[in-house]
């Protein structure tokens, strides 16, 4: 019949994760090699507008906008995958111990969590990136300590959903070891969610970055990050040099959404209920 | 307009939407206060009259703990006239000594006594005649409770009888008069140390009518003054950021508004940007001894800056001219000391720019240019690393610019702001860039004089006998005159000092000029050279403005 099918919702969810993450990674890399770029200042070529050969223009230092906006996205988007990481582990970790260690720990682990998550993100990241010295390693400590517990929690709730399922009760009547059950029927199980719990602490963790530098309480100015152009642009709005602050806000909500739909995809492609939609 | 104006509306929607995204808190600080200030400039701008005028200043500017001596209104880091309150001494637009309150000064040989006579036909705001008791009261009490100024060198004050005070010094201080002339007098009968601040009493030119924390200040012309009347009846000081003053400014809001180089290339209707030389200097301290660690664990020196064929080398292969274009747009002049044009000034710390002068001292320092264009002496390559105030975007374009230009002469720079929790002991190892300029030789012992039991300089590490011994003279001269001559020697005698011939430990870049926007008509008396700090110094004579 008809020999053109449109793709199939699988094949394009597919090849848009691939596409994104490609854009992603080579974000990432093409900042850590313009770094060096992004530093550099020339005074002859000050406040230029956008033109073809400075796409993004210039700022008052002379400094080349687009290459400073690539080099703040690849450091936002490793800070990102820092963060991403060691939450991640964090709520593996914790919401799991939680579940399956009994009662007094889960009081003392829920505890926990609902204290990190009754303070505001971002008073705690920039009291953590104080103590911390501020800096890269500053913000890395204060954006990754502070954004494991919602994660933490999904995980708790889904383990001990899991340890009451009657196929978990089953597979352990019919004498499958503790070990084996976690490997064979829990991690399947609670991967999904884990994964886009994990894919979506990237949004979170970039903006509180930009939001933490923006206020001054992460990286210097001289560094080339999203939040400071951002707080830096401010001083010139007034002035009308309206592409320091447009472009590089553009770019950091473009990498948001981009990681927000990435999340939205894998869990649609590994969550049962729409895997085959 | 119209579209400028879009396109900020449009910008800053982005920015909060940005912001408020990802939490709460960000919002307020972003914004700071700038529809609070604009509400002030409109309720004032529609008073205005012929003997007001309205002035928006930085928010830094405010004094935090009110308009209180001993804690810092005049006397404090920057300093300036009162205007509340009245001074023994004033600085004439030459930075010579002049009187306010005082009419005779004399100190004795040893330098440890001052005696000083006073008006005796001064009130304060209240009807209270002002005596040399209240001075007197004024001195120990700032001397005890002043944390922002140092008086450690006075002993005590007393009044001998109403008009005539003595200060007993610990050391002799011959500069005495300029601290004098920013310690403003409070009268002891009207006191309190916890209200004083917001509700002072004085006997100066102005009788502070409203203060709005936060946002403005309405000062009002003091009737009984007992000098000429001031001309500008009521003087309202609005505190907003630069871009707030700019668009008020632009909505003619206030007749006088600060402003930096960043606005200097735009246009407003009906005013016109004021220029004023300032000795409100900037420049990198140069650690002048090796590489080592003190006994708190700290880094001192640095093995590069500590040859002084080095530090010559960067005095003279620094294009100030090409900073002040590119970073000042302009507006500022050539830093060759902490004081230029002051009288302490030595004019021998001029220096020449000279690139090839410079490079042939670092050949003869044994920096030989390698095939990379970086210089190198036994496998070492030339490096510097620069720090800034983090959050000072003019500090950060001159370390950025001399950087540059460093990068030409061969030495790789890399720059890096701090904040100032971390600055002091970071400079004590690395060159910061530091602000300067006061109405008083005491900076330079401040920076370049030795404290006992260190054998070092407070802020960079560097000592000089010869320099200091000047510097210990100047101060227990009886002669202010006679003093100013040996400040000058502390800088250059012929052989030794701190100019480029000398040891050069600080290199010094620009003076800033201070820029406002003053609107048409307003005359805008003769300004004594603006200190470090772009604020009250403005108005320092605001009673002598007027409208023409």
């Amino acid at each position: 019949m008809s020999v053109k099918r449109k793709m199939n919702r699988r094949q394009s969810t597919l090849i848009f994760l691939a596409a994104a993450t490609l854009f992603l990674a080579c974000v990432t890399a093409a900042g850590i090699l313009l770094e060096d770029r992004a530093l550099e200042t020339d005074f002859s070529r000050i406040n230029l507008a956008p033109c073809l050969r400075y796409p993004f223009g210039t700022d008052w230092m002379g400094r080349d906008m687009f290459m400073r906006t690539f080099a703040g996205l690849s450091l936002s988007i490793r800070i990102g995958v820092l963060t991403a990481a060691v939450s991640a582990v964090t709520a593996l970790l914790l919401g799991t111990a939680a579940a399956v260690l009994g009662k007094k720990a889960d009081v003392v682990i829920s505890w926990v969590t609902d204290l990190v998550m009754g303070i505001p993100h971002i008073l705690l990241v920039m009291l953590i990136s104080i103590a911390c010295g501020r800096g890269f390693a500053g913000i890395v400590a204060g954006v990754s300590l502070s954004h494991w517990p919602s994660l933490a929690r999904v995980i708790r709730g889904e383990v001990i959903q899991l340890k009451e399922a009657p196929y978990i009760l089953a597979a352990e009547k019919l004498g499958v070891s503790k070990l084996a059950n976690v490997r064979r029927h829990m991690i399947p199980h609670l991967l999904p969610q884990f994964l886009t719990g994990t894919i979506l602490l990237f949004p979170h963790a970039i903006l509180h970055e930009a939001s933490v530098t923006f206020l001054g309480f992460g990286l210097s100015s001289e560094q080339p990050a999203i939040g400071v152009i951002l707080s830096e642009s401010m001083q010139y709005l007034t002035t009308g040099r309206w592409w320091l602050a447009l472009f590089p806000g553009l770019a950091l909500v473009a990498v948001v959404v981009i990681f927000a739909l990435l999340g939205e995809r894998v869990r649609m492609l590994l969550d049962p209920s729409s895997v085959h939609e | 307009m119209r579209k400028r104006l879009l396109s900020i509306l449009l910008s800053a929607a982005l920015m909060c939407a940005l912001l408020s995204g990802c939490g709460n808190g960000a919002d307020g600080n972003s914004t700071g206060g700038g529809g609070a200030d604009s509400a002030g400039a409109e309720k004032t701008a529609g008073e205005q009259g012929q003997n007001s005028v309205v002035v928006a200043l930085d928010p830094n500017s405010e004094p935090e703990a009110g308009f209180d001596p001993a804690y810092g209104w005049g006397a404090g880091e920057h300093v300036h006239e009162p205007l509340i309150q009245s001074t023994l001494t004033v600085t004439n637009p030459d930075l010579t000594i002049g009187y306010d309150l005082a009419t005779d000064y004399s100190v004795s040989e040893d330098g440890l006594t001052w005696t000083v006579t006073i008006r005796d036909d001064v009130k304060f705001t209240d009807g209270e005649p002002l005596t040399a008791a209240d001075v007197a009261f004024t001195y120990n009490t700032v001397k005890e409770s002043s944390s922002v100024n140092d008086f450690t060198m006075m002993d005590s004050a007393e009044a001998a009888d109403d008009t005539t005070v003595i200060f007993h010094m610990n050391r002799p201080f011959s500069i005495w008069p300029y601290t004098m002339a920013v310690v403003g007098i409070v009268p002891e009968h009207a006191y309190d140390s916890a209200t004083y601040g917001s509700n002072p009493i004085g006997s100066g030119r102005y009788i502070l009518k409203q203060w709005d924390r936060g946002q403005q200040v309405i000062l009002e012309a003091n009737p009984d003054y007992y000098g000429d009347a001031p001309q500008m009846e009521q003087v309202t000081i609005l505190f907003m950021e630069e871009d707030a003053a700019f668009l008020a400014a632009q909505a003619g809001q206030v007749d006088v508004a600060y402003t930096s180089a960043t606005y200097s290339d735009q246009t407003i209707d009906g005013y016109s940007l004021a220029s004023y030389a300032s000795v409100d200097n900037r420049g990198f301290n140069l650690p002048a001894v090796s590489a080592g660690t003190d006994e708190e664990g700290r880094t001192v020196g640095n093995d590069f800056t500590s040859d002084v064929l080095v530090r010559r080398a960067i005095n003279i292969g620094i294009d100030r001219q090409e900073m002040i274009d590119n970073v000042l747009n302009g507006y500022g002049t050539p830093a060759y000391s902490i004081c230029d044009q002051l009288p302490w000034y030595n004019d021998a710390s001029e220096v020449e720019y000279d690139p090839e002068g410079a490079a042939a001292l670092l050949d003869e320092a044994g920096w030989v240019m390698g095939d990379d264009g970086i210089r190198e002496k036994d496998g070492e390559k030339a490096e510097l690393n620069l720090l800034y105030s983090t959050g000072d975007s003019v500090r950060q374009a001159l370390a950025a610019d001399f950087a540059d230009q460093l990068g030409e002469l061969g030495i790789s720079c890399t720059i890096e702001g701090v904040g100032w929790d971390t600055a002091y002991d970071r400079a004590l190892s690395e060159p910061l860039l530091w602000g300067w300029g006061a109405h008083s030789p005491m900076e330079l012992y401040n920076i370049y004089h030795t404290i006992e039991g260190t054998g070092s300089a407070e802020y960079s590490p560097y000592s000089n006998e010869t320099v200091d011994s000047y510097m210990d003279q100047a101060l227990a001269s009886t002669d202010l005159e006679e003093s100013y001559s040996l400040w000058q020697q502390a800088q250059w005698n012929g052989t030794t000092g701190v100019t480029q011939d000398g040891d050069i430990p600080w290199v010094w870049l620009v003076n800033i000029d201070h820029l406002y926007w003053v609107r048409d008509g307003l005359q805008v008396a003769e300004q004594k050279i603006h200190p470090h700090g772009h604020g009250w110094s403005l108005v320092n004579n605001v009673d002598q403005w007027s409208w023409g």
